[in-house]
């Protein structure tokens, strides 16, 4: 696979660790009410779609960025990257 | 001035160089690198007088040179600095900024043509998925080499360095000059 | 040897080879299949099951008959198809599958025992007593069924990767193929251009149809000249394109050296992984047969390979002047009779299933008429003709078999792409489903004619270029016409005696009928049931023959039966090639620490941790058992000093304004408030709450932090730490740099380590008020080396690490040794470390398992509860903060002797279950300072319990030793020393 990095473009996917659901930057709120049951639900609860999916991978023998790649995991179709910091900063605001 | 004598990364007094065909391998043991990151907001800095390059890119300068690592993130290269407190000096010349010494923290291994681009892009061929068609001179990348991670730089169409983790030296050296000598054959 | 006129061989360039030890001759250019054939050897091989006799059947990489086990000793490679092993001088081969003489073979009578062996024998007869079959079934199964052996040695050879960008890849280099490639060169595109073949042409070498009234392969050298001078065109012979990856990555292999007896001081063959922006398919198509009785005898084949071996090769199997026939069900078995005419072969004539047959020449056709048995033990003497009611006999030498084309849509139907059927060609192509970017060409496009190929070349290169924005020019097409090809659905010859439908496999028309009788429905399932199509061929050749039987059972159409599914590789690929060359010790690169050297002149042992090599012991002359030399160093750190290479810990630069604020978040105690100058030990959870890692946090500055993961997680670590900056915490102002290779890192411990670095350090105070435990700070030793010293100690002694730039590693170690003489000073090893830290009670990854939790370490305080870190809202969960194993010491109590890591602790006298289990042992060690073996382990309220007695019990090991429960702080528990 090619993982279009927003950065760099094009590179192989080898140079990449693959993570997961992108649902893990979510991290809830440590003190809010119920914190412990939205942890289990945000460490042991994750989504593994046939179809598009919002996955984290990380460019380790890279530039170490950290994307959101939304990949089809069905035909390995990818519709998009993004550096995860601005998503995060862009869900913040 | 320490009494210690240094090695190099390949455990020698002096740095290995090795010909195979047209291509010569070379260590270079002589140069500082420090890296320099940005503080959050913190406005690009040109420590000696180098503008940091774009992402995949490398500039060179007088006195020091420059490479894209990640955002907000560049090695600066002071070569003949090898000895020296260099992450002192980048800190002078890039105030307030994040700088860590990383002299030590990789061998740079040039490789040089004397036959123009065509050997040395053979070579890329057979050590990193990066097409030497689109890598010219200018261009800094992060990728794989033989199982290894290196900073790949291509200073000019005859001149490439590859960077890597100084632990790995001799494990690079292995894949370089192997690789180098079976197309010189 | 006996050759027809013309060729593409090379008759001054004789080459002499072997075949089960007899010598015979061949020409420059010829398979080892055409050679054979050359030389009047038309019996090659055995079959699978049956021990069948066996010839050539294809002229191609399809071939499932004439495997053979090429090359001696280590170099043997069985189950090679002569149809594509290029003839080299002194080229060996020798024949598999048979007990006795290849002519007399043992086990062939199998093959009167074939009744039994129907489909699903096996299945069916093997099935009981259940554990004959390990022992007895299979060895004797795999013994009398099976190919050739391999060698059991070493391969010699060298293997090399690479990697290729273009912008076209142009699989095949046929006429659809050439076309493709010159029009994209001509554009100036990046072009590849890959063929399993020796030299390009395709079938254009095979036919005898002219191109621009001259024989085809002037226009091909012509092509290949003219791509041959483009600098943007890389013409890769020998080079089977085997998988379509995503993304347009395709795997390919060049076989370099195999046309040459070894590859000398080069490689053998190359890995290469091309990544092209677009790719043309233009694989061609693979003949089919059609199945009658008795139709797997040596002479027969198919009839486009009889072609191609008599226009390319100049040659044709069968006894020498005996007439050849040829068996077909549409016009393209008449072009084979036709050319073989022109040669002067003597021809029988064509079977033709057709009424309405047209004959291409002067030769009798048997209109209307099926071949329905052959005759001949080693090599076809006789066929029988049958039309209506007649029956005839005629001898003849060798039968091609035209059944039709299949388009080699292989690779376009990885990505699970779905062939279609096309009714006017009695073939599947690709669907529109396929592989995107890959554009199918000529023959595997349904358009295999000729002129249609080369037409459909052109069209598919220009529709691929314009995909990628490139404009290619009008190229011109050489003169050329396509042949007839008129074709009848028919599929195979009805009969009782068995028709062969995958030669390899041995699997007959009966055996997919009687898998259809026993509701074998699908095709899938009719493949593992019959094994069709499951040889190293992966039945090209008897595929579609295979759908069409079946279709004919359940009443359905070929497409309605289904198509099984391709997957890559398209032909075999050997690991060998797939490692890419890097074996032995290259197989995993290794790192070694700035005192490698050193440590190897004072003759340490090394160790693999993780890619580390690490020195194990240092073993001196006269010490004549490990332990001696190991209890020498531990020893020598108790009572004197010693010195030992610590680089190989994880070293992270964390710098910013929010360096505390964020160390604070990834550990779980407190680092905010540690000060400028200090290290504080930090435990790292994963956020299910469980250990993650541990280490030192040293605060270098009020920015400035450097902290140490465990050798085996340093790049995890740093990875989830990169997760934490850039995914959950974007706003702080912090980095992280991966210091690890920076500096040398040198631990000094033991009482006199003070002692010794006072020697070396420049002006700096080491008093115990100055520099106390858990100290740090940025020095100079020897005269003004910037250095980095730790107050920490792992092994309980007064202890430091000392940190220097890499490169002065190998020369601080000197000194150290130099100026510590007279202290005693010892170098130590990862195995005097692992006593050092059980004889203290320190954790390390035999504790920390990814299960263990602060709580069982005795640190479950350490966890803060004032503030947020990663894992720390779980660790509280109820049933983490439950866990009752606490880490303890064990000691053997009524004698002394190893306690074995690993054993589990029970209750004295307890029943061993799962219920009465209270924990385990996880390192043990002798000690040399308490002159007894120790353990670590986990206990069940292990703190609670000290002085109790307990068992350890290892059931694996038949071992049950009485231990006694005490602190995991066997030295110095109170901690004085490391405080002093």
């Amino acid at each position: 696979m090619l993982i279009p990095h927003p950065l760099l473009g094009a590179r192989d996917a080898q140079e990449f660790t693959y993570l997961g659901d992108a649902s893990l930057m979510d991290r809830p709120d440590p003190n809010g009410p119920e914190a412990e049951a939205a942890f289990c639900d945000y460490v042991f609860l994750r989504d593994n779609p046939a179809g598009v999916h919002r996955e984290l991978w990380f460019h380790e023998q890279g530039d170490r960025s950290w994307l959101v790649v939304t990949r089809d995991t069905v035909t390995h179709e990818i519709l998009g990257a993004e550096l995860a910091r601005d998503v995060k900063r862009g869900a913040q605001t | 001035m320490t009494d210690l004598t240094p090695v190099t990364a390949l455990g020698a007094s002096t740095a290995r160089r090795e010909s195979f065909g047209p291509l010569t391998i070379t260590e270079v043991p002589d140069v500082g690198l420090a890296s320099l990151a940005l503080r959050q907001g913190q406005a690009v800095p040109t420590p000696f007088g180098l503008t940091l390059p774009a992402p995949g890119r490398a500039v060179t300068g007088k006195t020091a040179s420059a490479f894209w690592t990640g955002p907000d993130q560049w090695m600066i290269e002071g070569p003949g600095q090898g000895e020296a407190d260099f992450a002192a000096r980048v800190r002078d010349e890039a105030p307030g900024c994040i700088v860590t010494e990383q002299t030590d923290g990789f061998v740079v291994v040039e490789i040089t043509s004397d036959a123009g681009a065509a050997p040395l892009e053979a070579l890329m061929e057979m050590l990193v998925n990066v097409d030497p068609g689109t890598f010219g001179p200018g261009q800094a990348t992060r990728t794989a080499m033989h199982h290894l991670t290196v900073f790949l730089l291509r200073r000019a169409e005859d001149r490439l360095s590859v960077l890597v983790m100084r632990s790995f030296a001799r494990a690079a050296w292995h894949a370089l000059a192997e690789t180098a000598g079976r197309q010189a054959r | 040897m006996t050759r027809l006129t013309g060729g593409l061989i090379d008759r001054e360039k004789p080459l002499d080879f072997t075949f089960d030890g007899r010598s015979y001759s061949g020409y420059a250019g010829d398979t080892l299949a055409a050679a054979l054939m050359a030389n009047g050897v038309d019996l090659i091989g055995r079959s699978f099951k049956y021990h069948r006799p066996r010839g050539v059947l294809s002229a191609g990489s399809e071939e499932p008959n004439a495997l053979v086990t090429l090359r001696d000793g280590a170099r043997a490679e069985p189950n090679t198809r002569a149809t594509v092993a290029e003839l080299y001088a002194g080229l060996t081969a020798r024949s598999q599958n048979h007990v006795g003489s290849l002519e007399r073979d043992l086990l062939a009578v199998n093959d009167l025992l074939s009744p039994l062996f129907a489909a699903g024998f096996y299945y069916k007869t093997f099935m009981w007593p259940r554990t004959f079959w390990e022992k007895l079934y299979e060895p004797a199964i795999r013994r009398a069924a099976g190919l050739g052996a391999l060698s059991m040695e070493p391969d010699p050879d060298a293997y090399d990767k690479g990697f290729l960008h273009c912008d076209l890849l142009v699989i095949g280099a046929g006429a659809a193929g050439l076309m493709a490639a010159l029009t994209a060169g001509r554009a100036g595109a990046k072009v590849i251009l890959a063929d399993e073949d020796m030299r390009p042409g395709g079938r254009l070498l095979a036919e005898s149809d002219l191109l621009n009234d001259a024989p085809a392969h002037e226009w091909v050298r012509a092509v290949r000249a003219e791509l041959a001078s483009f600098p943007n065109v890389r013409f890769m012979p020998r080079t089977t394109v085997f998988g379509v990856y995503d993304h347009g990555i395709y795997g390919a292999v060049e076989r370099v050296a195999d046309h040459l007896p070894t590859p000398g001081d080069g490689v053998r063959q190359t890995f290469w992984r091309i990544t092209a922006k677009r790719a043309v398919l233009a694989a061609g198509a693979i003949e089919r047969h059609i199945p009658f009785a008795d139709n797997d005898r040596p002479g027969i084949l198919l009839a486009g390979a009889m072609r191609a071996y008599a226009n390319r090769w100049a040659t044709l199997p069968g006894r020498a002047g005996a007439p050849v026939a040829v068996f077909t069900n549409g016009d393209d078995g008449h072009r084979t009779a036709r050319d073989l005419v022109a040669k002067g072969v003597p021809v029988l004539g064509v079977v033709d299933t057709r009424e309405d047959a047209q004959a291409f020449g002067d030769y009798e056709v048997f209109r209307g008429a099926t071949v329905t048995g052959t005759r001949g033990r080693r090599g076809l003497r006789a066929i029988q003709i049958t039309r209506g009611a007649t029956a005839t006999w005629h001898d003849v030498g060798a039968l091609g078999v035209a059944g039709g084309w299949n388009p080699n849509v292989h690779l376009a139907s990885h990505h699970r792409g779905r062939p279609v059927w096309k009714a006017d060609l009695l073939a599947f192509v690709p669907g529109a489903d396929g592989p995107k970017g890959l554009f199918p060409a000529g023959a595997v496009a349904g358009r295999g004619g000729t002129a249609s190929a080369l037409a459909d070349g052109v069209r598919a290169a220009t529709t691929a270029l314009a995909d990628i924005g490139m404009t290619a020019p009008k190229v011109a097409l050489p003169e050329a016409s396509d042949v007839p090809h008129a074709q009848a659905a028919f599929w195979h010859v009805p009969g009782k005696r068995r028709a062969w439908v995958d030669f390899q496999n041995d699997v007959t028309v009966k055996d997919i009928a009687l898998a259809h009788t026993e509701n074998m429905r699908s095709v899938e399932h009719l493949k593992r049931w019959t094994t069709l199509g499951m040889a190293t061929d992966q039945g090209k050749t008897s595929n579609i023959a295979a759908l069409a039987v079946m279709a004919e059972q359940t009443g359905q159409t070929i497409p309605g039966t289904g198509t099984t599914i391709f997957r890559p590789p398209y032909t075999g690929v050997s690991l060998s090639v797939l490692g890419g060359g890097d074996t032995g010790k290259h197989f995993r690169p290794t790192r070694l620490t700035p005192t490698h050297d050193w440590a190897a002149a004072q003759g340490a042992t090394f160790v693999e941790v993780g890619p580390w090599m690490r020195a194990q012991m240092f073993p001196r002359a006269g010490e004549g058992h490990w332990r001696e030399t190991v209890d020498r160093e531990v020893t020598a750190v108790r009572s004197a000093v010693g010195i030992c290479d610590v680089t190989t810990l994880g070293k992270i630069d964390v710098q910013g304004a929010d360096a505390a604020e964020f160390l604070n978040r990834v550990y779980a105690n407190m680092m905010a408030t540690l000060k400028v100058g200090r290290v504080r030990y930090g435990l790292m959870l994963r956020e299910d709450g469980h250990l993650y890692d541990d280490g030192t946090c040293a605060r270098l500055g009020e920015d400035h932090f450097v902290v140490t993961t465990t050798t085996a997680n340093a790049g995890a670590v740093y990875r989830n730490m990169e997760f934490a900056r850039q995914c959950l915490w974007p706003d702080l102002d912090v980095q992280l740099i991966s210091t690890t290779d920076a500096w040398a890192q040198i631990a000094v411990a033991g009482p006199k380590s003070r002692a010794l670095l006072e020697r070396i350090v420049d002006d700096t105070d080491l008093s115990n008020e100055a520099f106390p435990f858990m100290a740090c700070a940025a020095l100079t030793i020897c005269g003004g080396l910037r250095a980095r010293l730790f107050r920490i100690s792992f092994s309980g002694e007064l202890a430091y690490e000392l940190a220097v730039p890499a490169r002065y590693g190998h020369a601080l170690m000197e000194r150290l040794a130099e100026r510590g003489a007279d202290l005693g000073v010892t170098p130590y090893g990862t195995e005097a470390l692992g006593v050092l830290r059980i004889e203290k009670g320190h954790a390390t990854g035999a504790e920390i398992t990814g299960q263990t939790t602060a709580s069982m370490l005795g640190l479950g305080r350490m966890v803060s509860a004032k503030k947020d870190a990663l894992g720390a809202v779980m660790s509280r969960r109820e049933g983490l903060a439950a866990e009752a194993w606490r880490l303890v010491g064990l000691k053997p109590v009524g004698g002394d002797g190893p306690i074995l890591a690993g054993s589990h602790l029970f209750t004295e006298g307890a029943v061993r279950t799962l219920d009465t289990d209270q924990g385990w042992v996880t390192s043990a060690c002798y000690s040399p300072n308490l002159g007894r073996h120790i353990a670590l382990g986990y206990l069940e309220h292990g703190d609670t319990r000290m002085g109790e007695r307990i068992v350890a019990a290892n059931p694996l090991e038949g071992q049950e030793m009485a231990v006694e429960v005490v602190s995991p702080d066997f030295v110095d528990p109170e901690g004085v020393r490391l405080r002093d």
